[in-house]
């Protein structure tokens, strides 16, 4: 069947029809409309900002992409929900919300799951007192301002008081060769919470193009635990632009794990504030690279109480003449006593025109705190691969088992079998065979 | 292995100075020196940074952020902190126009 679908670009007059066609509550027309004027009077970043010094961003052209109203384009097969029994799950492609549903049993202790912009006005109250008002800022730069301007379909997820979900919820974006998705995810478990939400992205082929301008806010109640897994995986032409951010409450736990495969040029800000006593914060980034591909991550870990914990590692393997930029940072505001912080950066270099540049920090205000930090970047051992080919494998084979056994350490920390089954198989995959 | 494809007017580019040009979603840089014409890579193999930001002094561009410099002829580093070449594109003159063909080595 053929669709007209409605294409309106990112200047005022599409920004203006993108509004008109969307019925929304007057407060997210007008947080729109004071993130378009944001964007409007911004100007883009560039290698002269500090934060973007190591990521060119000339050849972006926004003016290459639009905002659809409809899709026709089939979803990208979903890695994540593989045999996995779900509580719930929703789907968007190019934006545009496909499906969403949520397992009545769940609904009826009031959890609400599905896509953000279906949600919106049903959960108006809800939704307004979260949305870019704690964690992502919606004029921290221009790529923030873009988003919340255009932002559609997306996850959101509420879990009450005390609700603990035993079975992961499950979200997928798809993007087609040349299209946007400006996905925004929100999370809120309120105090005793528990819940697991896998959420995934993907292109249809390997080499589609497109862009992505995205956030995440997580908001995590005192005593509530939350494991979020987030796996991009868009074609290698995609630019991918996000803004994300946890905030984590007394006595509560976070659970983040990051797969970063896809893109042509990633750019993302990743953050967690330790907002509550005794809150513990775990993130397991898993990042592979090839070809042209230039990945940049900046973490920022928070700690603004007391007894917080927090734990970064991330391992990175980079072949071709890809790049990857890891720029880390453990803040400990004043007071913020007994912080025990950790972040480690770990790089495999499996080409010699790879690079991966590795930037841990720390700025501590407090005087009593534990925080370290470590970062390694290597090639792959001759003598391992000369040890495995004795042995009957082939020098292809013996790489793999030694990227395996590279991210086995973070893979050991991932406590979904799915994620970890997920991310090792889409790496196995991509491995190439180099002298 | 690519084609010549148009770079731009050699008019564009006077004796002495440098144009930044697009090709094949990549930044080059044409150089005039010496009534020759030249093409790098837009970068700086040191950290990556943008070398069409730099001074020219005659075959030698400089990189603005820490010194780096770069020979426009072939692309090699001639001092510290770059050690390795950035990538140089061969170029010929047709009809008042540049052309450049792309080295994806």
């Amino acid at each position: 069947m053929s669709q007209t679908i409605t294409r309106m670009e990112y200047n005022q007059e599409g920004f203006d029809a993108f509004l008109q066609a969307r019925k929304e509550p007057q407060w997210l027309q007008s947080l729109r409309q004071n993130a378009w004027q944001t964007f409007s009077e911004g100007r883009w970043p560039n290698q002269k900002d500090e934060e973007w010094m190591r990521t060119d961003i000339r050849l972006f052209k926004l003016n290459k992409f639009n905002s659809a109203t409809e899709t026709g384009q089939p979803l990208p097969n979903a890695v994540l929900s593989a045999g996995v029994e779900l509580a719930g799950s929703c789907s968007s492609m190019d934006g545009v919300t496909l499906h969403h549903h949520l397992d009545p049993e769940w609904a009826e202790k009031g959890v609400v799951f599905g896509s953000l912009s279906e949600l919106a006005n049903q959960h108006s109250d809800l939704i307004e007192k979260y949305l870019f008002q704690k964690a992502v800022d919606p004029n921290f730069d221009r790529f923030s301002a873009l988003h919340a301007a255009f932002w559609s379909s997306g996850v959101f997820l509420y879990v009450p008081r005390g609700v603990v979900i035993d079975k992961p919820l499950h979200s997928i974006a798809g993007m087609s060769d040349g299209g946007s998705d400006f996905a925004h995810t929100l999370v809120i478990l309120e105090d005793g919470a528990e819940a697991t939400l896998l959420s995934e992205s993907a292109s249809p082929d390997v080499n589609a193009g497109g862009m992505h301008c995205g956030a995440v806010e997580l908001i995590v109640g005192n005593d509530a635990h939350l494991r979020y897994v987030n796996l991009q995986d868009w074609g290698q032409g995609v630019w991918h632009f996000a803004n994300q951010k946890a905030l984590v409450g007394r006595d509560s736990s976070l659970q983040w794990t990051v797969g970063a495969l896809g893109s042509r040029l990633s750019k993302v800000n990743q953050h967690v504030s330790l907002t509550g006593e005794g809150g513990n914060c775990q993130v397991n980034g898993v990042m592979f690279t090839e070809n042209k591909q230039h990945l940049s991550y900046h973490t920022l870990q928070q700690h603004e109480q007391p007894h917080c914990t927090s734990d970064f590692l991330y391992k990175a393997a980079l072949q071709d003449s890809s790049r990857t930029v890891w720029r880390g940072m453990i803040q400990v505001d004043e007071g913020a006593q007994k912080t025990d912080g950790y972040q480690r950066n770990d790089n495999l270099l499996l080409s010699r025109a790879a690079r991966a540049d590795s930037i841990p920090g720390l700025e501590i205000e407090a005087d009593d705190v534990r925080c370290t930090h470590g970062s390694t970047s290597g090639k792959v051992d001759e003598e391992l691969i000369f040890y495995a080919r004795s042995r009957g494998f082939s020098r292809k084979e013996a790489i793999q088992m030694i990227v395996t056994g590279f991210f086995q350490q973070v893979f050991d920390r991932v406590t979904i079998e799915s994620v970890r089954e997920a991310l090792g198989l889409a790496i196995a995959r991509r491995v190439r065979d180099y002298e | 292995m690519s084609d010549f494809q148009l770079a731009c007017p050699a008019d564009e580019v006077p004796e002495g100075g440098m144009q930044l040009v697009e090709l094949d979603e990549r930044l080059v840089i044409l150089f005039h020196v010496d009534g020759q014409y030249y093409c790098l890579d837009d970068v700086c193999t040191h950290d990556g940074g943008p070398l069409s930001d730099g001074e020219l002094l005659g075959c030698e561009i400089a990189c603005p952020r820490h010194g780096a410099k770069f020979d426009v002829r072939n692309g090699e580093a001639l001092t510290m902190p770059a050690t390795q070449a950035t990538a140089a594109h061969e170029v010929k003159l047709d009809g008042g126009n540049i052309y450049v063909k792309i080295n994806d080595d």
